[in-house]
């Protein structure tokens, strides 16, 4: 045992390199298989944190859960009071307010879960940096919790439809399918810009501002109608939620099928940015401490 | 990471581990990628990036129901290496095998939420650190006990005092019986009471066969629990044994450099030399002649503060003493009747002031020496003992021998 040691540097008195040889370096073996089971033993963790994020938001306002209603609800009147009489916009027979909600729902879903889980990372930095999990938990949470909201405001929803006496159609059945495209995009989002925004915070600016923007680039206040046929496919791609947000018009208010060619586009682009936004996540979630 | 079948569950193999950091931490990171990956193409290979390596080439092995203690200077790397056996971190190169679920106790304010009841933070700290549901309600009684908050539990956490709710944090972690407890610096937490309470918690789970690797800079607390010592310096292991002997080098390399890099300061020179009776060897309960030669420049009345440690600077006793100097070197004997200290290494300590206080030279190691006699007797695992201090004793009716024991 050496212990007189006064040597400013003492790898010179144990005579070790200064780096570590070549080919010993760390590799973390993680197969999909293996994640996909350690994330599913993290469902209690998920559902758990989804709670506290709701409960804490019930016991520190006053509206609470009512919160969840008003945005979306506010920006219905604000589209309705600027477009409406301006007649911009064809909406098919269809009062302007429910043509806007039904987009404004989803559309406040992902804008949600893009903010929220945009910062889930670093809200929870302290946390991480003590305990292990599944980093991914802390994104889906937040999609979650996002999710709930949108569910909260469907109430709404069914006011508009009684108020106008204009029931929903049965093609309302193909609406999980348009579901399952926004939350695969949503997700894929999510981890992209959660994982990222620890390496590059300036995100944490860019990406309310990107979704801002959105808002506006996607069909919300407008119909599907608006751009031209030919750069349709093109749109899609872009931005994967034109054809869902589309869709929920086609089949809830004018009982049409989903315009398919674009909703495929819209799932394989939603599909990347999941697979994509997950295989960076996990690529980068090793280093997420060492940044904490 | 966890390979079960491979290692019997408790154990870890951390083999040619290395972690480096990025020297400027407060440089943006993302910029600090983007030069890196420029110059790798600019000059076609690995450019020289600043790197600091807080671990280098760590080995170790710890078998199911060791417990290590882990100890070292700041930055020396421990909480580093902690933080890799809990995978919160991942290392830069080497291997890892960790056998076993891994808990950790570590002050965590973090998970904690301060708008939600103690009750609510129970449950969701224990979802984070892995339990399931009906779990933590099985050890819900004996987590509120632990943490000892009381009717506390349906308040919102806010409301808490900070040492209740970090205790609330502890006692779950304390309850998870894992594998592998990593205990990061509990005594930093809570009274005195509750303190007490984690090294019974730690005992207890050595005592079901949980292997534990504690953290602590309290030299004494590690001496209690752990059975092994590891001392790291600069990411390096230096010392890795029977925890006596890692601490005997730790302590040691902390007294020596204490010793160069004292020498000459302060106005008045201090000097001394420690022996036994007649010149002989220093030992226990025998008497023990410290000669002090003092170097004033001018007549002056000072105080002298002399003590005795086997570790830093606080001692195992201290003496005062007022002394007059002349103009010079002033000699100086004093005599302890029957050193109270059982065998070991131990340092002298000197200080002077003025009467009225102000420094005239520092509290600081002045000499070392060792001393024979006796091993002190063993502590009950899990109970601190404040200092080495040797003391006669005798005991009756259960033996007729006169023996010595020792207490605090």
């Amino acid at each position: 045992m050496t212990t007189r040691t006064a040597e400013a540097d003492s790898s010179a008195v144990v005579g070790l390199p200064s780096e570590p040889p070549a080919g010993i370096r760390f590799r973390r073996r993680l197969g999909l298989r293996e994640a996909m089971v350690e994330l599913w033993r993290s469902r209690e963790l998920i559902r758990t944190l989804v709670e506290r994020d709701l409960r804490v938001r019930y016991k520190r306002t006053v509206l609470g859960f009512g919160w969840a209603i008003l945005g979306p609800v506010v920006f219905m009147l604000v589209f309705t009071l600027f477009f409406q009489r301006a007649g911009h916009f064809a909406t098919g027979h269809v009062p302007y307010p429910l043509f806007s909600y039904i987009a404004l729902v989803p559309w406040t879903f992902f804008s949600e879960a893009a903010s929220l889980a945009g910062v889930s990372l670093i809200s929870n930095l302290p946390l991480l940096n003590k305990v292990y999990c599944p980093r991914e938990v802390f994104p889906i949470a937040s999609t979650i919790t996002a999710a709930f909201d949108a569910v909260m405001s469907t109430t709404v929803l069914l006011v508009l439809f009684a108020a106008y006496q204009y029931p929903p159609r049965l093609a309302t059945l193909w609406t999980p399918l348009l579901i399952a495209v926004e939350v695969a995009f949503a997700l894929g989002f999510s981890l992209f810009a959660s994982s990222t925004l620890i390496y590059l915070r300036d995100l944490r600016y860019i990406v309310p501002m990107v979704v801002q923007v959105g808002m506006f680039a996607s069909p919300v206040a407008f119909g599907l109608s608006v751009i031209p046929a030919g750069l349709r496919p093109l749109y899609a791609a872009i931005d994967p939620l034109a054809p869902v947000l589309d869709g929920f018009r086609r089949t809830v208010l004018h009982g049409l099928t989903p315009e398919w060619g674009l909703l495929g586009i819209a799932a394989l682009a939603s599909f990347a940015w999941l697979i994509g936004g997950y295989a960076l996540f996990k690529r980068l979630e090793t280093r997420f401490a060492d940044f904490a | 990471m966890s390979i079960p079948g491979s290692a019997p569950p408790g154990s870890v193999h951390v083999d040619q581990l290395w972690k480096r950091f990025r020297a400027d931490r407060s440089r943006p990171v993302f910029r600090d990628e983007v030069t890196r990956i420029a110059d790798r193409i600019r000059l076609g290979r690995q450019a020289a990036t600043r790197w600091r390596w807080a671990l280098r080439d760590v080995r170790l092995s710890i078998e199911p129901g060791e417990s290590v203690g882990l100890f070292g200077a700041n930055g020396s790397g421990k909480s580093t290496l902690l933080k890799i056996l809990t995978r919160v971190m991942y290392p830069t190169a080497g291997s890892l095998r960790i056998a076993g679920r891994v808990g950790a106790l570590i002050e965590v304010k973090a998970g904690i939420h301060p708008d939600l009841t103690g009750r609510e933070n129970i449950f969701l700290y224990g979802s984070i650190l892995g339990l399931r549901r009906p779990d933590i309600a099985r050890r819900f009684d004996a987590i509120v006990e632990f943490a000892d908050v009381g009717d506390a539990v349906d308040r919102q956490l806010k409301y808490y005092s900070s040492g209740m709710a970090m205790r609330l944090g502890f006692a779950v972690a304390a309850f998870l019986e894992p594998s592998i407890l990593l205990v990061d610096e509990v005594l930093a937490v809570g009274d005195a009471e509750f303190q007490q309470r984690c090294l019974d918690r730690m005992r207890a789970v050595l005592n079901e066969g949980t292997t534990l690797v504690y953290v602590s800079h309290d030299l004494a607390s590690i001496e209690a629990i752990a059975k092994r010592g590891i001392w790291l310096r600069d990411g390096i292991v230096r010392a890795d044994g029977p925890i006596r002997e890692s601490l005997g080098a730790y302590r040691h390399h902390i007294e020596s450099a204490a010793l160069t890099s004292e020498d000459g300061s302060g106005q008045l020179g201090l000097a001394a030399m420690v022996s036994g009776p007649n010149g002989s060897a220093p030992a226990s309960q025998q008497p023990l002649q410290i000669d002090l030669t003092l170097k004033s420049r001018l007549p002056q009345r000072v105080v002298l503060y002399l003590g005795v440690s086997e570790g830093p600077a606080a001692p195992v006793f201290s003496l005062r003493h007022e002394a007059l100097l002349g103009e010079g070197v002033t000699h100086s004997t004093c005599t302890i009747e029957a050193a109270p200290l059982p065998r070991g290494h131990y340092y002298l300590w000197l200080a002077a002031t003025g009467p009225a206080g102000g420094d005239l030279t520092p509290w600081h190691p002045v000499t070392s020496f060792e001393l024979l006699g006796d091993e002190l007797d063993a502590t009950l695992p899990g109970v601190v003992r404040l200092s080495p201090v040797h003391v006669k004793a005798r005991w009756q009716g259960t033996t007729s021998a006169i023996t010595t024991a020792s207490s605090a």
